[in-house]
Formats: structure tokens, C-alpha cells, sequence
């Protein structure tokens, strides 16, 4: 067979470039085995323990990552649809019908609302685009939200009144007095789709039941209702 | 001197707790083999569940209309997939390691933490750690718990340090409420551990129970062992017994007719040889006629011995005078070039047996051991007193603790293989070429020996030697001196009554007798014998046949001592079948002359019996009862 001299020799060249590399690999894996004196088998042992722990550590972090919020006003704006319930006080939650965080919410509002015992009228607004099928709120969640006693489910088209209460993440809870004076606002959970007990339903109950609480603003943990994100309100109601 | 190492109690203590300890570490390594395998597919199970679960709570993560996979997802997939990887993988490659079970419980804390994460934390997901701990107690290892459990505080510890929202919904906590979340972990981790002692108690008892069992078992199966081999001993006995009585049964029927033709052949050539003249041809062919008769006479005697059927006549005699009597005929017998050494132990005991047979035992060692040296070598034959202090056995003969005395027949010679010695004393086998033997030498040694209450021993190393040992019993009793070496003229004038159903027999020793000048009369049963003797009682000595229709000699026998004690009877016979003897030992005071006989043999007997002194005690006592019709 002909060897065609310059291609042949390059090809040589590869693989004895490669057979090197690879000599040279094995020898300082090796090294590095041997100078860290610890047996393979604890270090395979380690190395998962890290990448557990690193992939739980993105978890957590994911899980505590708040969502945004707009601005919220102090007093209840007089361009919403909705009424403000006369002798006692108001609860609006914004939620996306497809979130799977706010299942969580859902579950700590029922709670809140067990301890609270019909002091209080719940909305619970769902948003859905002015383009979107009608099964769009056909979800478990929104069929949740319409079982709990005492809370009306709605369609908040297009996030109409999200925008008005300043709600960019799903699970926004806020409270109005019957005077229309803003209670409390943000989220009823720990963190994204995290039930329990937490501060912001314990605030909630407080302010509910006439309480004083010194919490009157917590973060809010879900989806984004909008497609862009809003910048964070930081104003705390009085 | 040898000493014997009997297994002590210690030893057997120690061997039940070694195979305790071995039983209960099996079975620990079984169960947690088994415990991996469980957990290894549990583990798989979790791993799709909780894939599923993901799926299923919060397939999908929403910003407004736009949508894209939940992070939940991902995490079920990669990191429920390395949680579950590891463990599951050590499971199926190295089931029972320490650090398999370890990694185990670490990777199934992670997946409780991960599940309850995708379960948005529920409280019922929690109860997976406590389920998991409960499986992972299967292990019977407490410090499998404790790494589970270690993992499950760690867990609280961190997440409260650093993300304190996720374990108590709150922005801060103190660092102690970890242990408030950890404390149900180590309550049921404090129970299960309990219960891990007492079930390793329990598996640890188990096992010395099974030890103990073994032990006892093993004690039954090596009696088992003792007790088949017993038996197997027993039934080889039977079988040999067996062979040797149809090998008799059938020696003695071809015997009995047999020794008649011979003692008839035999002693008519003897007669004629007496009345040949010197130069007379026929005195040549009479001298080859008499030769095969004796031979076919041996022969005859051979089958007897070996099927141990023959008569022995045994007295107390020493053994050191047969060996010495024999000494000269011996070395005739083995030639030149074998050079006999004789050893006469002082002192040596006595034993009771046949005289003749035992040198007939002898001889044929003799014989074998001169054949198993052609080019020459040594023999030597020594007596000993020995004690044998334990039970030993061979050949299915066992040779009971006693007393013996011991005659040993050593060459220097061939020696034998052991295929050689385990067929050694069977009739007709015999490693010799055809025409030199018959295969019955030894067979007849065996049957003597065994015959006179002894044993023989073979002791053989292929190009060494043999050694053939034989033991009789040791007997206390003074030696006593052959009647039959006193020898007399067979002649007289007495009175004699030959009875014999065989015709032939019966002229034979009627010639011998009136040759020898007897008045002699004849009677061919036992019942005409009797007849004769009522009518006319006067005969001295009535020689008479053993084996015969109707009526033995031995009951005729009886009958005449009965009757007219003073007259004397000889029996004779060439088989007889245990009419006259105990195990073919010869009864008390019974005269008798082995067929076939020669005439001078018949005569001197004769001779022999009418010269006894008689019995005056039984003459006496028998007169005084002798019926009318003797009288």
C-alpha cells in the first residue's frame, strides 16, 4: 500500500500527540491520587457529597429567589373594578392559574383563613390574557381557589387589576381596611411553592383578627404574572 | 509409648463459639446483602417517583403567557438520578460492604429531603425520613442510623444557617431549633437501636443454637459412620460365613463318598504292594496307584480343613516342639538356598490344638514362603508369648483380648500387593502358575487356625517380605503325650464287629482285621449290628462307619456304651458332618480314624482302641443296668 509521505506523516504525528496526552493524563491523575493520600473510593465519596450538595444549594437558592412586585397603593384605587367590602376588611391574592408555587399560597390562605373565620372578604384574582382560550383558568388551582369557602375566584383579564394593586408575582396578597387603608402586602409563603408556617400568613391572621403586627410587608414567592418583569416596590404600608 | 489427645471439653466449647461467631456473621452478611438489594431497587423506585411527582406538582415554571420547564424537573431528574446513582450502584457491585450501607443511608436521607422539597414541603413527605429509617434498621448496623440521622441534622443545621425561610418559615432562627427538628429523628433513631441490640441478641442466640445442633450432628453422623462400617463388617462376616458353609456343605458331600473309595483303593493297593514281589512290574504301578491316592486323600483333607468341616484331635502341646520336630523335614522341603533360622523362646506357653494340623499350617506357610523366593533368602520361623491388650480384627475374625501364643513365619521374599492380600486366604487363589498350586494352602491355614480358636496375621511390603503371624490361644494345662507315637504290632485275637453300609469299605477292613488274625464279623447297618451283638455279646471292639442310613454310628455307639460298656467302639469316617464333634472339635472319650486310612494305620488304631484300659466306673454302673435280653 503507497503512503502518501506528508498526510501520512502528519496522522502519525496526531496520534503521537495523542498517545502522549493521554500517557501524560494518566500519570498526573496518578500524582494527583497519590499525593492527596486518600483512597479513590473517598474521593468518588466526596466528590458526590459536593455535587449533591451543590445541586441542593441551586435548589434552595431557587427556592428563596423572591419575585418582583409594582406599586401597590396605600389607599384602594379608585379605578378597580373591584369594591371594597364594607365592615371588614379586604383580601385580594393575584395569582396565575398555572403557577405551581401557588398551590403553597392557596393552602396558607385557606389556613389563614380557618384562624380568621369570615372577618375578612377574599378575592382571589387570576390572571389571564385578553388572547387566551377559555380553558386558560380551567386549572386545579383556580378550581382550588373557587372551593375555599368564603373566597371568590375571578378572571383577571389581561392582569388589569394585578397592575392596578401593583401584583407582578403570583401569590400577592393585599389587605385593605373597610376605610380602604392598605394593611398588609406580599406573599403568604417561605418561599416558592414552600407551605408552612411563615411569617407573612402569621402577619396576615394578626392584622385579620385586628392585631397589631409588626410585619406589614413580606417577599413574594411564585411566577411572574406579566410577561416583563417590574421593577420592586419597597414602600411599606403604615 | 504412645499417648492419646482426646478432644477436651475447652476444645469442644471453643470449636460451638468459633462456629457461633461464623453463623452469626453469615447470617449478618445475609441480611445485609438482602438489605442492600431492597434498598437498591427502592432507591430506583424513589428515584422514578419522584421524576413522576415533579412531572405531575409543577411540570412547568410561568412568567405571564410564556412558559418553559420547572427547575423541579431538572433537579428530580439529575439530582434525584446522582442521590440515587451512587448507592445504588455500590448496592449491586459491592452488596454487604460497610461503606455500601453507609452511602445508602446518606443517599436515602438526601432523596427524603429532596422529595419533601418537590413536595413543596409538606408535612406528609416528612414522614419518608422516618419510614426510611425504620427500613434502614433492617441493616441491624446502629451506626447505619446514625449516618442517617447525622445527615437529617446536618441538613436542619445548614438550611438554617443559611436558608432558615426553608426549614421555619422564618427570615432568622436560633440555632438550637435544629435540634427541635432533629429530636424526633434521634427519638425513633434511640427506639430502633433498642431494637437493633435485641434482635442481634436474638439472631446471636439463634446461632449458638445452630452451632450446638451441628455439633450434636455431627457427633450422630460419626456414630452413624462407626455403626455402618460395624455393620458392613458384620454382614462381610455373614457372607464369608456364608460362603465357607455351602463350600463345606459341599467339601463334605463329595468328602464322604469320596474317602470311602480312597480308603477302598488306597487299601487294597497297600495290600497288594505287601504281597508284590520285589522285581514284580505291577509293584511300580501300585507304588504310582497308592501316590495319587494320597494325593487325592490330601486333597480331600484340604477342602475339609479350609471349610473347616474336619475333625481335629487337639491336645495341649507346645509349640516349640512342633516347630522343632518339623526343623529337619523343613529344610529338605525349602532347599538349599533358602536358609531357615528357628527361634526357640524359652519359657513359651502352651497351646491346645491339633498337633497334625498345626504342622500341616506350617508346612504350607513354609512352602508359600520358599516360593516367594526363587533366587533364595531367609526364613525364619519364632514363637512368642504374647498379651493383646486390645480388640482387633481382620478378615471379619476378631482376635479377643487375651493370652496367645504367637508363631511367626517371616521370608525376605516378593512380598505382596495389596490386591494380592486382600484375596489371600479365599479358596483356589493362588499367584502361582497352573500345576503348582492349588489355590488352597493358605484357605486350609485360615480354616485350622480358625478352626482351633486362633487368628492369622499378614504382614507383607511388596519386594520386602511377609510375615504371617498366627495366635492361639495360651492354655495352662500340662503337655500332653501322643498315644499314637507308641506303636505296636497291629495283630490280636479279639473279638471284632466291623458295621459299614459301604460293601467295599466293609471287605477292606474286614481282610485287614483277619490278616491281622482278628475273629471278625460283619454287618452292613446299624440295626443288624445291634441285632447281632443282642444274640451273641461277645465281641471286643466294634469298629463302625459314622455317616449310614437309618441309624449313625455315633447313635450305635451310644447304644452299645449303653448297653455293654466294656465293649469298645472305633469310629470311622471321611466327613461327619458334626456327628462326633463340637465345631469339628472331637467329643470326650471317642475313639476315631479319619477315612481314608491305610491298613497298617486301620490295624495300629485298632490295636490302639482294644488295648485302652477300660472305664471300671461306666463298665460298672452299666453292667449293673444291662436289660435281660444282654444278659
Amino acid at each position: 500500500m503507497p503512503k502518501f509521505g506528508l498526510s501520512s506523516s502528519k496522522g502519525d504525528a496526531k496520534e503521537a500527540f495523542a498517545a502522549d496526552l493521554a500517557r501524560r493524563l494518566l500519570l498526573l491523575s496518578d500524582a494527583i491520587i497519590a499525593r492527596s493520600k486518600l483512597p479513590i473510593r473517598t474521593l468518588i465519596s466526596f466528590c458526590w457529597l459536593l455535587t449533591v450538595g451543590g445541586g441542593f444549594i441551586v435548589l434552595l437558592n431557587y427556592q428563596e429567589s423572591a419575585g418582583g412586585t409594582g406599586f401597590t397603593p396605600m389607599t384602594w384605587p379608585s379605578a378597580s373594578a373591584l369594591r371594597l367590602a364594607r365592615g371588614q376588611d379586604t383580601l385580594i391574592m393575584f395569582a396565575h392559574p398555572k403557577c405551581p408555587c401557588s398551590q403553597a399560597s392557596l393552602e396558607e390562605l385557606n389556613r389563614a383563613l380557618a384562624k380568621t373565620a369570615g372577618k375578612v372578604s377574599v378575592r382571589v384574582l387570576f390572571f389571564k390574557p385578553a388572547q387566551g382560550s377559555n380553558d386558560w383558568t380551567n386549572t386545579t388551582l383556580y378550581r382550588t381557589a373557587a372551593s375555599i369557602s368564603g373566597v371568590t375566584a375571578l378572571e383577571d383579564i389581561d392582569g388589569q387589576e394585578a397592575g392596578r394593586f401593583g401584583a407582578n408575582t403570583s401569590g400577592y396578597v393585599v389587605l385593605y381596611k373597610p376605610s380602604g387603608d392598605l394593611l398588609f402586602k406580599g406573599g403568604i409563603t417561605a418561599g416558592r411553592g414552600h407551605a408552612g408556617d411563615n411569617a407573612g400568613e402569621s402577619a396576615l391572621v394578626a392584622l385579620i383578627l385586628g392585631q397589631d403586627s409588626a410585619i406589614r410587608q413580606t417577599a413574594v414567592y411564585g411566577c411572574s404574572l406579566f410577561n416583563k418583569r417590574c421593577t420592586t416596590d419597597t414602600t411599606t404600608p403604615p | 509409648m504412645t499417648t492419646s489427645v482426646a478432644p477436651t471439653f475447652t476444645d469442644a466449647t471453643d470449636s460451638v463459639a468459633a462456629r457461633t461467631e461464623m453463623l452469626f456473621h453469615e447470617q449478618q452478611q445475609s441480611i445485609v446483602k438482602h438489605t442492600d438489594r431492597i434498598f437498591a431497587r427502592l432507591m430506583i423506585c424513589q428515584w422514578i417517583f419522584g421524576v413522576g411527582l415533579a412531572l405531575w406538582i409543577s411540570p412547568r415554571t410561568w412568567i405571564g403567557t410564556q412558559s418553559s420547564i420547572h427547575l423541579h424537573v431538572w433537579a428530580a431528574i439529575f439530582l434525584g438520578g446522582i442521590v440515587t446513582s451512587a448507592p445504588v450502584l455500590m448496592a449491586f457491585l459491592q452488596p454487604g460492604k460497610v461503606l455500601t450501607r453507609h452511602a445508602i443511608a446518606v443517599g436515602q436521607m438526601l432523596m427524603s429531603a429532596l422529595l419533601i422539597h418537590l413536595t413543596g414541603g409538606r408535612i406528609e413527605t416528612h414522614f419518608h425520613v422516618f419510614g426510611s429509617l425504620a427500613i434502614l434498621a433492617f441493616y441491624r448496623d446502629w451506626k447505619v442510623l446514625v449516618s442517617a440521622a447525622t445527615v437529617v441534622y446536618v441538613d436542619h443545621v445548614v438550611r438554617g444557617l443559611f436558608w432558615p425561610q426553608s426549614v421555619y418559615g422564618v427570615v432568622s432562627a436560633p440555632i438550637w431549633r435544629s435540634l427541635e427538628h432533629a429530636g424526633w429523628v434521634i427519638f425513633e433513631v434511640t427506639f430502633l437501636m433498642i431494637s437493633i441490640r435485641k434482635s442481634l441478641s436474638e439472631m446471636r442466640l439463634v446461632a449458638e443454637r445452630q452451632a450446638r445442633l451441628e455439633s450434636l450432628n455431627e457427633h450422630f453422623e460419626q456414630t452413624v459412620v462407626e455403626r455402618t462400617a460395624e455393620l458392613t463388617r458384620s454382614e462381610a462376616q455373614l457372607r464369608q460365613s456364608q460362603k465357607m458353609e455351602a463350600v463345606g456343605r459341599l467339601a463334605g458331600g463329595v468328602a464322604h463318598d469320596f474317602n470311602n473309595l480312597l480308603t477302598v483303593i488306597g487299601g487294597y493297593c497297600a495290600i497288594s504292594l505287601a504281597k508284590a514281589s520285589g522285581g514284580d512290574g505291577f509293584r511300580k504301578n501300585f507304588l504310582e496307584i497308592q501316590k495319587a491316592a494320597d494325593r487325592a486323600a490330601a486333597l480331600t483333607g484340604q477342602l475339609l480343613a479350609f471349610s473347616r468341616k474336619q475333625v481335629l484331635q487337639p491336645r495341649v502341646i507346645q509349640l516349640n516342639d512342633v516347630v522343632r520336630g518339623m526343623e529337619k523335614m523343613l529344610r529338605r522341603l525349602i532347599g538349599e538356598d533358602i536358609e531357615l533360622s528357628t527361634v526357640y523362646v524359652p519359657n513359651l506357653g502352651n497351646v491346645k490344638a491339633d498337633p497334625g494340623q498345626l504342622e500341616q499350617v506350617i508346612m504350607n506357610l513354609c512352602v508359600n514362603a520358599r516360593d516367594a523366593m526363587p533366587r533364595g533368602g531367609k526364613l525364619t520361623i519364632s514363637a512368642a508369648n504374647v498379651a493383646i491388650d486390645q480388640e482387633s480384627s481382620f478378615r471379619n475374625r476378631t482376635l479377643a483380648v487375651g493370652d496367645y501364643v504367637m508363631i511367626a513365619v517371616s521370608d525376605n521374599g516378593m512380598g505382596m500387593t495389596e490386591e494380592v492380600k486382600s484375596h489371600l486366604f479365599e479358596p483356589f487363589y493362588t499367584t502361582k502358575g497352573v500345576g503348582k498350586g492349588t489355590g488352597l494352602g493358605l484357605a486350609t491355614c485360615y480354616g485350622i487356625i480358625c478352626q482351633s480358636g486362633g487368628a492369622i496375621r499378614v504382614y507383607s511390603e511388596l519386594n520386602s517380605g511377609t510375615t504371617f503371624k498366627i495366635y492361639l490361644p495360651r492354655t495352662d494345662a500340662e503337655v500332653q503325650t501322643s498315644q499314637t507315637e507308641v506303636r505296636r504290632l497291629p495283630a490280636g485275637k479279639e473279638n471284632i464287629l466291623v458295621v459299614e453300609d459301604d460293601p467295599a469299605v466293609r471287605q477292606l477292613a474286614i481282610l485287614i482285621l483277619r490278616e491281622a488274625g482278628y475273629n471278625v464279623q460283619e454287618s452292613g447297618n446299624a440295626f443288624e449290628a445291634l441285632e447281632l451283638i443282642r444274640r451273641n455279646p461277645i465281641f471286643d471292639l466294634v469298629v463302625t462307619d459314622v455317616i449310614m442310613p437309618q441309624m449313625s454310628g455315633k447313635a450305635l455307639c451310644d447304644e452299645i456304651k449303653a448297653q455293654i460298656p466294656e465293649t469298645k467302639v472305633l469310629l470311622m469316617s471321611g466327613y461327619t458332618d458334626d456327628a462326633l464333634a463340637h465345631h469339628g472339635v472331637l467329643d470326650e472319650g471317642l475313639n476315631f480314624l479319619e477315612k481314608p486310612f491305610s491298613p497298617s494305620k486301620f490295624a495300629t488304631k485298632v490295636r490302639e482302641v482294644l488295648d485302652e484300659p477300660a472305664d471300671p466306673f461306666r463298665a460298672g454302673k452299666a453292667r449293673g443296668a444291662l436289660p435281660a435280653s444282654f444278659a
